[in-house]
């Protein structure tokens, strides 16, 4: 099985290297030299000060992300990722836009520069997939070592993904302005923000409510009688209906369905959104997997992982091995050691702050940053402060 | 090169001069910089897993409960509290999974530093790859080789106590993840009953 495994999983990548080599023609990003080349240089905004000290990609005037504020603002990132979960990849994506001062930099050469705009756009996108994707390909490890992974079925899911991952990378290096991305970005956390609000609503708490309840009467009624010795024949999943639009099966007795495009198609809109976006998607497979397909968690823990780990090795190999966009390594370096800070010390913290006012504060930041980049974005200003 | 870098650069180097051949010596120098990035990466990640161990065993006790009681609900062909189940168990697991993403950075942090370096002084080495008109830099490079170095490590990591100590707690786990119930535990064979979970 091992074997089968690592064969399969060795074509997948094959292929996409391939598949990547043979179209990498169709969108070319431009290197950091081209891209100063036709630059117009000077002192006026819009130029470039050749005279200037090099900063954020070697860019001379460029600012040059002090790796405090990085650190600093990646403790915030992993202590989110260790007390809410999956907000944290949206949060290193703001870090590199705003607080790095990369956005408003960028957008200084929208009109003169359009190449060097969209510089900065693919670095930013790279350097948020790094930092997910390396911590993608440790999760899966782990749970392949567990033998939590389901490969067929995380495949089928990953093949949506490779598509989605392989195809935005490569259509969209080097063509998208700082300014679409931030406002794509903002859109993209204004949904989080709503995802969030209504798991604090009364409604979504209780959902929660009902499904603790139901479970606890189950657990009760179970302590008394051994459920498994019911002297019924269970025989794993067997597929009663399959058609183009419905597959329906029983689970050990119990019937559930779902339609069979949802995973690939599923599986390609959320690659496709990690890499247009360069965040992590996730945050979006597990609630995806579980309330669409119905899965149990069993199925889902290590699925959604791989399904991660694939889109990301298939987006970021797009970009760093044919694109050649460069990454502000130091950065990360200092991101990556905040994050795991982060994480320890949220635990500690979770103690003292219960869970539903730490999704509140989250809302309210996210719906902050979703107005501020969506308006900064599409309309050129931001309506909230700072303008 | 920033002044960290400096520092460490005539060590560093050191490794990439010492046979004189171009491609042995590369190879080289990078496997002792993968293999300083791997000890120090398992050496945090041990620290922030001691740090943090109660958490992580609270996360896995819930996914573990909900977990097997989904099992049980399955069995008693309960479908709405298997769904109420593994609801909760996913949530459980979410949990623990981005907690578990967050926590992998302690392992990762060496890499970008390891590449920092190598970018500044192999940024234009082009590594060709044959039989295509395409070729690499040094992260193509890197990346294989820090994985060999892995498992170099990996080999005789249990030598030294601080990390044979940390076997000992990691195996302890192992007992725990077979509490978890599966789906396969309830499979029967044609005229053999349930085995108990």
């Amino acid at each position: 099985m091992r074997k089968k495994t690592f064969i399969i999983l060795g074509v997948m990548v094959a292929l996409a290297v391939v598949a990547t080599l043979t179209l990498a023609h169709t969108a070319q990003a431009v290197s950091v030299e081209q891209a100063i080349a036709q630059t117009p240089k000077g002192t006026e905004k819009g130029q470039l000060n050749m005279d200037s000290q090099p900063g954020f990609l070697g860019i001379p005037g460029a600012p040059k992300p002090f790796w405090f504020y990085g650190f600093l603002w990646a403790i915030w990132v992993g202590w989110i990722f260790s007390t809410v979960g999956a907000f944290g990849g949206i949060m290193a994506g703001v870090g590199h836009i705003t607080i790095f001062g990369l956005a408003d930099f960028g957008r200084a050469f929208k009109k003169t520069s359009p190449m060097l705009n969209k510089l900065v756009t693919d670095s930013i996108r790279v350097s948020n997939q790094w930092m997910v994707g390396l911590s993608a390909l440790i999760s899966s490890t782990n749970y392949y070592r567990m033998g939590r992974i389901v490969l067929p079925l995380g495949l089928f899911l990953a093949g949506g993904s490779v598509l989605g991952a392989f195809l935005i990378p490569v259509l969209t290096a080097g063509k998208i302005k700082l300014s679409a991305y931030i406002g794509y970005f903002g859109l993209c956390v204004f949904a989080i923000a709503f995802v969030l609000y209504y798991d604090t609503t009364e409604k979504g708490q209780a959902g929660k409510k009902a499904a603790k309840a139901a479970a606890k009467a189950f657990e009760e009624s179970v302590r008394s009688k051994d459920p498994a010795a019911t002297g019924v024949e269970l025989s794993g999943t067997k597929i009663t209906h399959f058609s183009l639009t419905q597959v329906k099966f029983t689970f050990f007795g119990v019937e559930f369905s779902f339609n069979p495009l949802w995973p690939v198609v599923g599986g390609f809109f959320i690659a496709a959104l990690a890499a247009f976006l360069g965040i992590g998607g996730g945050f979006l497979y597990v609630p995806f997997l579980t309330s669409i397909a119905g899965l149990p968690m069993y199925i889902v823990a290590g699925t959604s992982a791989v399904a991660v780990l694939v889109g990301m090795i298939i987006s970021i190999f797009s970009y760093m091995v044919i694109k050649g966009v460069p990454v502000y390594w130091p950065l990360i370096g200092a991101e990556l050691v905040g994050i795991f800070i982060g994480s320890i010390v949220g635990p500690y913290t979770s103690k003292y702050i219960p869970d539903i006012w730490l999704k509140r504060l989250f809302v309210i930041l996210a719906i902050y940053v979703g107005i501020r980049y969506t308006t900064k974005g599409f309309l050129g200003f931001s309506v909230v402060p700072p303008f | 090169m920033p002044a960290f870098f400096w520092m460490l650069d005539p060590f560093l180097i050191w490794f990439y001069r010492i046979t004189g051949y171009a491609w042995v010596d590369f190879f080289l120098g990078t496997l002792v910089l993968a293999l300083i990035a791997v000890i120090l990466g398992e050496f945090t990640i041990s620290l922030a897993f001691l740090a943090v161990k109660k958490h992580i065993d609270q996360n896995t006790e819930d996914t573990v409960r909900y977990q097997n009681l989904s099992v049980d609900a399955i069995a008693a062909k309960d479908k709405q509290a298997y769904s109420a189940a593994n609801k909760l168990a996913n949530e459980a697991f979410g949990k623990s999974f981005f907690h578990q993403i967050a926590l992998s950075a302690a392992f990762l942090w060496p890499i970008p530093f390891a590449l920092a370096w190598m970018q500044y002084r192999f940024l234009e080495v082009d590594f060709p790859i044959p039989f295509t008109g395409y070729s690499v830099g040094y992260i193509a490079v890197f990346l294989p080789v820090y994985v060999a170095a892995y498992y170099l490590f990996k080999r005789v990591k249990y030598r030294l106590p601080f990390f044979r100590r940390m076997k000992v707690i990691l195996d302890s786990y192992k007992d725990q993840a077979k509490e978890m119930k599966t789906f396969a535990d309830l499979e029967t064979r044609p005229g053999k009953p349930a085995d108990a979970p």
